[in-house]
């Protein structure tokens, strides 16, 4: 045996839970290309006022682009080619030839160079007031995805969606894991009676549609309650809908382990429940508590943008995807303007991103997922 | 055979109370919505130029039977919900039953038609993928199934429509063409029905057979690594043969078992496929109730219906499963086991 493979073997004996883990994630490869995307997702989100170009309410809104097509950057036209991508300038005019419709021509003459860092809206980033955006142009205004019926920047809004569908499932996410954790542990802990009774609410709740529930709560939502309520109400339901799920699972884990014998040993010595349940039960499922979560976010993403989409969930002017769908059923946009349909494209990655991170942590978290292979 | 109906009896009476729970909690939920029936009556006979006092909306809670104690209104709710009397819509003023029959009945049957698509296509599939040991197929099977979960129905529906919109200029939206929608049934509007029918069920089943899909792959690749199979190759079987006459066995009662769990998912993407397909189903009915008139009394009925529905398949399940699996069976109805 040589000293390479040796040491090796040392440091596999002596990593801690958390480096197995890592070393037996990285070895998927379709896991890590879902991480970095993730990760990415998570950046635009974070610093959608920084890198969206527009604010994404009304008060962003280019009236003098509405329902206007995308505007693609490109480096070569008929005039030669730039260093620089470009846009072209815009003219819009209604006039008894064009039928009192809004007809936009595209003046190719007229080039409209992208550049960093240029001045726009102001946003508020941790209490401070700046007006920097990550890109723009100087005059005349660029829109990557086009604008919707009342002129407001869609690709600015996607990033706003982004940021705002993750903190829909964070919360959601951390509610419903609070009430699984103390709901699950009280049952698997305790066992016998109390976890009857818990278990039978719990398949109860667990046999309720969700959403045709959420429906009937959320359409008793005064409509004179704000975005931010509405946002926290939406949130607080999804975590309350979301819990039993979970908590099963945490049940079935503690049951089988609190009949081991290292906690039998922790008895004996005289340990108390608390310290036992700390120190000793909850490490032996952090990674498959933190596996689940990771697994549920998509499906909170994806019932907040369900409800949101038919007007249920979140309004104006708070974006999240299914704020951006609403109106997209109608005949007008599927035939003319379906630029409204770029943001479908990142949620999907979004939620893959997240189902296959999930998987890929689940398949790692597994000490006997190498065994089986 | 005693045993046996001892053990339906047994399911039946936790049936009953699940029921009970899933009741109590809807009933309460209802219960906590700011307003309550009579003056949400009120309020739009109000809208219609009648002025009302204080005291008729007492009267009229006092008619409705509202001043009466809570648990008191539950057990009259629930008892009447349990043989389908469900009371009087808030607002339309209209017996519930009458109101949601067969809306009800035919999106539960486009329900259920979309869990037996989506098993049609997912226990075969499923089977195959679980033994192939091609690498292209198992890929794009398990892109698909995740896709399933990506691409959420109403996300499908709603690219379907883009699609048929720009390439044949019908949005296929609607049950019934425009001459059926108020005729009596007849084969002419069963035809008609089911040419437009298979949209919603094939949305619907679309994400139920995703996660079919994965459930059946794994459970197979499972068993597939037991020694009772190694024993059977051992002894000269091969092939579909093989697969059918031992892991796919044992695969069917997990698979049997979260059928209920199916049924809950198509049922909770049923109203939002619905309004966009624009059914007037109860999934669709069930928004209108909620979002335009505020009516407690339907939502509840409607989400009752639903539960109970599923709650019923899941009874099902169990007893067929009994009846089906030799464990099972010898456990509870008594012999060897």
């Amino acid at each position: 045996m040589t000293d390479v493979s040796q040491s090796a073997k040392e440091a596999y004996f002596t990593a801690s839970q958390g480096q197995l883990i890592w070393a037996r994630f990285k070895k998927q490869r379709a896991a890590m290309v879902a991480a970095w995307v993730l990760g990415l997702m998570i950046l635009l989100g974070l610093f959608a006022d920084f890198i969206g170009p527009y604010n994404p309410t009304i008060a962003g809104a280019n009236k003098d682009y509405t329902n206007g097509a995308p505007q693609w950057p490109q480096f070569c036209d008929d005039n030669g080619c730039s260093a620089r991508p470009f846009i072209y300038g815009v003219k819009r005019e209604r006039s008894i030839e064009t039928n009192f419709r809004w007809v936009s021509t595209i003046d190719t003459e007229d080039r409209r160079s992208l550049q960093w860092f240029v001045k726009g809206d102001e946003y508020q980033w941790f209490g401070v007031t700046l007006n920097r955006h990550l890109f723009g142009v100087a005059d005349g205004t660029v829109h990557l995805f086009g604008t919707d019926d009342t002129g407001k920047d869609i690709f600015s809004r996607t990033l706003h969606a982004i940021k705002t569908s993750l903190a829909v499932g964070t919360l959601g996410v951390l509610i419903s894991f609070v009430l699984a954790l103390g709901i699950g542990g009280i049952a698997g802990y305790y066992g016998g009676v109390v976890d009857g009774v818990l278990q039978m609410i719990t398949d109860a709740i667990r046999t309720i549609p969700a959403i045709p529930l959420f429906m009937a709560l959320a359409a008793f939502v005064p409509d004179t309650w704000s975005a931010e309520m509405r946002f926290f109400f939406i949130s607080i339901i999804l975590g309350l809908i979301g819990w039993p799920t979970l908590a099963r699972r945490v049940r079935t884990h503690l049951l089988v382990e609190r009949n081991q014998d290292y906690v039998l040993a922790a008895e004996l010595s005289g340990a108390g429940s608390g310290h036992i349940i700390r120190r000793h039960l909850l490490p032996s499922f952090t990674s498959y508590i933190i596996v689940d979560l990771v697994i549920s976010f998509p499906y909170m993403v994806l019932s907040e943008t369900a409800l949101s989409f038919i007007g249920l969930g979140l309004k104006d002017p708070v974006t999240s995807l299914g704020v951006l769908l609403q109106n997209t059923t109608n005949a007008d946009v599927l035939l003319n303007y379906q630029w409204y349909f770029i943001p479908v494209l990142f949620f999907v990655a979004l939620v893959m991103a997240f189902v296959f991170v999930g998987d890929g942590l689940r398949d790692a978290a597994d000490p006997y997922s190498e065994a089986k292979k | 055979m005693a045993d046996f109906l001892r053990f339906v009896g047994v399911r039946a009476i936790l049936a009953v109370v699940t029921l009970l729970i899933v009741s109590f909690i809807v009933f309460s939920l209802m219960e906590f919505v700011p307003g309550d029936c009579a003056e949400r009556y009120l309020a739009y006979k109000n809208t219609q130029g009648q002025n009302l006092t204080l005291e008729d909306i007492d009267a009229e809670r006092a008619r409705l039977g509202l001043d009466q104690p809570f648990l008191y209104r539950w057990v009259t709710w629930v008892s009447g919900a349990f043989v389908g009397n469900f009371g009087d819509s808030c607002i339309l003023r209209v017996s519930i039953s009458q109101l949601l029959g067969s809306k009800f009945l035919i999106s539960a049957g486009i329900c259920f038609a979309a869990l037996f698509v989506a098993y049609l296509v997912a226990i075969p599939v499923g089977i195959y993928a679980a033994n192939s040991r091609n690498p292209v197929v198992n890929n794009v099977l398990r892109f698909v199934s995740y896709l399933g979960l990506a691409l959420p129905n109403f996300l499908l529906a709603l690219i379907i429509m883009l699609i048929s919109t720009v390439y044949f200029g019908d949005s296929l939206s609607g049950l019934f063409s425009k001459e059926f929608r108020d005729a009596p049934w007849s084969m002419a509007k069963f035809w008609d029905f089911m040419s437009r029918a298979w949209l919603p069920i094939f949305i619907l089943g679309w994400s139920a057979t995703a996660f079919a899909l994965q459930t059946v792959r794994a459970l197979m690749l499972d068993e597939q690594s037991k020694l009772y199979v190694t024993a059977a190759r051992a002894r000269g079987l091969y092939g579909p043969r093989l697969l059918w006459r031992y892991p796919a066995r044992h695969a069917l009662g997990p698979i049997v078992n979260s059928l209920g769990f199916d049924l809950n998912r198509i049922f909770n993407e049923l109203p939002i496929v619905a309004i966009i397909l624009t059914l007037t189903e109860a999934g669709a009915l069930l928004l209108e109730a909620l979002a335009r008139s505020n009516d407690q009394q339907l939502a509840g009925a409607i989400i009752f219906l639903l539960t109970a529905t599923i709650v019923g398949l899941n009874f099902v399940t169990d007893i067929a499963l009994a009846a089906l699996d030799p464990r099972m069976r010898n456990s509870v109805m008594g012999g060897r086991g």
